[in-house]
């Protein structure tokens, strides 16, 4: 879920008809209201009456619920649990139950949430200040989500706007060393006062629409949501019977070891995590449809990761773009709402196009806009013999339905960045 | 997959009191970090000399509530309003992977960076993390810290502790069994420092 819509079909056609949720301050307490934002369009009520969770909760854990019980749901893990075992949770009415808002406790209790945020309850802090809240850590609202839907074991990444990200990577590992079976892995971030304010404070935001990779670009426009993925083996997929969306076929974390809020000028965080994710992968960069950037919009993260990406691609660069202009920055969340971004494109045979650009940049890569280029870009791509397969035995791209492998990149505060590869199953 | 044995090559840890921070910092480096930055760093280099080891393949921290002084500078100045103005300092500083990030920009190191903010589970994280880069090959070292401050409205009490594991037996104070997870954070905690 973000500010182009509450849950997958939503987001899908939003997506398809080019639609961006961002717009004025409606929900959020702020006093900077001349600064467009991507809102998730529900109210903490809303949020509260979709989920079955006390509105009182901190948004990022409403918002967390919220895609975590439609996540639970398609990955069609009820059939699991056999009907001895399937009650309710505790405490989770029949009405929940029924409509699959609950789960059944033999079901969330085998699985392990991984979670990435940073504002955890801020949202309340800020609001009861100089009193905090009590659910104010970034684990606390983690812990709300996981209790509410009994998850046995929780824990939550810290990594500002790659946190998403690294749980992916800390679920993967977990799965890697036999730690864990299954493990839902995502992030959620709410919009609060506090990080507007911090955002400004730094003056990295634009008063504008965004503009990633623009000459014109000068900032970025914040957001909020939640996205989560099922991760599990292969084997486990196929003893269930269960059909995977996609494979997570590599990953890559690396530091950029330059500064606390500004990246390096020869991208070197990100070259090194997207380098490390083709390695993961067994994958060469020719293999590669389609990248979703981190492209903030501001003028040195774009700079900074076109520099990356012309280190990883050389001339022969994929498309790339932004989906930041639908969403706004949704920070900790942007690794797992972009991902599920990349995944809706894979299954359903579209690219994303960035919106809003208009003006080369020496400095930056030329974003993919339309499917026209897009045509062009990957027609050239299958010119090349190399490009014909890759290692992993999968189909020569035929088209943008022939993308196999997608690159999805987060990169933080701190130099904290990180890229996943996503392939076709 | 075949899992390598990780080893606990060396602990750090700090009390309430600081250490002379004139040794590691400048003045004006001094200034700029709050106090858990500098007993955060301060345990990293301890950790990393007792170890011999100049430069880790990753660094991994926990924290349950990051540089809590800082946040409450930045509310406090977004707040009271007036000529209180909210600093970028602070609020840079009040992102949790600041103390990793740090760490990493002061050692100048590219590799594996990663951070858990999850009271109960965030050292515990951090160092399941470390083991598995160490125990599936990623990482050869890694540097893994718990870093908190008191700060009473929330419940944060004062942590510096730091730990150097090692896919190496050479040296090692102890072995970092895959079981040790299932303790509780405050036991794990304890069966590092005994090894002080």
């Amino acid at each position: 879920m973000s500010a182009i819509g509450c849950g997958q079909a939503e987001t899908l056609a939003a997506l398809r008809e080019r639609r961006s949720g961002i717009g004025p301050v409606k929900y959020l307490e702020t006093t900077l209201r001349d600064f467009p934002v991507g809102e998730v369009k529900l109210s903490n009520a809303q949020l509260a009456a979709r989920t079955g969770a006390p509105a009182h909760w901190p948004r990022t854990s409403l918002m967390s619920i919220l895609a975590l019980q439609e996540a639970l749901q398609q990955a069609s893990l009820l059939a699991e649990v056999n009907t001895a075992e399937g009650e309710a949770l505790p405490g989770a009415s029949a009405k929940l139950f029924a409509e699959g808002r609950a789960f059944p406790a033999a079901l969330t209790a085998a699985l392990t949430l991984v979670s990435g945020t940073t504002v955890g309850g801020m949202d309340l802090s800020e609001q009861q200040y100089p009193a905090y809240s009590a659910w104010h850590s970034c684990g606390a609202s983690t812990d709300l989500a996981a209790k509410f839907l009994g998850f046995s074991e929780a824990t939550t990444l810290s990594t500002a706007c790659s946190s998403a990200a690294n749980a992916f990577i800390y679920a993967a590992n977990l799965i890697r060393c036999g730690l864990a079976e299954r493990v839902v892995a995502g992030g959620a971030e709410s919009l609060s006062d506090y990080h507007l304010n911090g955002f400004n404070s730094l003056m990295i935001l634009d008063r504008e629409w965004c503009r990633p990779f623009d000459a014109s670009r000068a900032g970025l426009n914040l957001g909020e949501g939640a996205a989560f993925l099922v991760l599990e083996t292969e084997e486990s997929a196929l003893q269930r019977g269960a059909k995977p969306l996609a494979v997570l076929s590599g990953w890559g974390n690396a530091c950029d070891a330059f500064h606390q809020t500004a990246s390096s000028e020869n991208g070197e965080g990100a070259f090194l995590a997207m380098s490390k994710a083709l390695k993961c992968a067994g994958l060469q960069p020719s293999d590669i449809g389609y990248v979703n950037a981190h492209g903030t919009g501001t003028p040195n993260n774009d700079a900074s990761e076109s520099t990356a990406l012309r280190r990883i691609f050389g001339d022969r660069i994929p498309p790339v773009s932004s989906t930041k202009p639908y969403t706004g920055h949704t920070t900790s969340a942007s690794g797992s709402i972009e991902a599920v971004f990349c995944l809706l494109a894979l299954q359903h045979g579209f690219l994303l196009p960035e919106l809003n650009w208009k003006q080369a940049d020496p400095a930056c890569v030329l974003p993919y806009v339309s499917d026209v280029q897009c045509a062009f870009q990957v027609a050239r791509q299958s010119d090349r013999p190399e490009a014909a397969g890759n290692s992993r035995g999968q189909s020569p791209l035929k088209g943008v339905n022939g993308i196999a492998n997608v690159i999805c990149n987060a990169f933080g505060f701190g130099g904290n960045d990180s890229a996943i590869i996503l392939s076709r199953v | 997959m075949s899992l390598r044995p990780v080893y606990i090559r060396s602990v750090a840890s700090l009390g309430a009191e600081n250490p002379d921070f004139r040794q590691l910092f400048s003045p004006l480096e001094a200034r700029r970090m709050g106090r858990l930055l500098k007993r955060a760093v301060w345990t990293s280099r301890q950790a990393l000399d007792a170890a011999g080891l100049a430069m880790p393949d990753a660094i991994i921290t926990g924290t349950d509530f990051g540089c809590t002084v800082q946040s409450e500078n930045f509310l406090g100045a977004l707040k009271q309003g007036g000529d209180a103005t909210p600093r970028p300092t602070d609020f840079m500083q009040s992102t949790h992977n600041t103390i990793g990030s740090l760490i990493a920009i002061q050692l100048g190191c590219h590799g594996y960076n990663a951070t858990y903010s999850h009271k109960g589970n965030s050292f515990r994280s951090a160092l399941r993390d470390a083991w598995m880069q160490i125990s599936l090959g990623e990482a050869d070292t890694a540097l893994v810290g718990w870093f908190d401050e008191e700060f009473p409205q929330v419940g944060a009490v004062d942590r510096a502790v730091s730990v150097v594991l090692s896919a190496s037996a050479d040296n090692a104070l102890a072995r970092l069994e895959a079981a040790s997870f299932s303790l509780t954070e405050e036991a794990l905690l304890g069966t590092v420092l005994e090894l002080l």
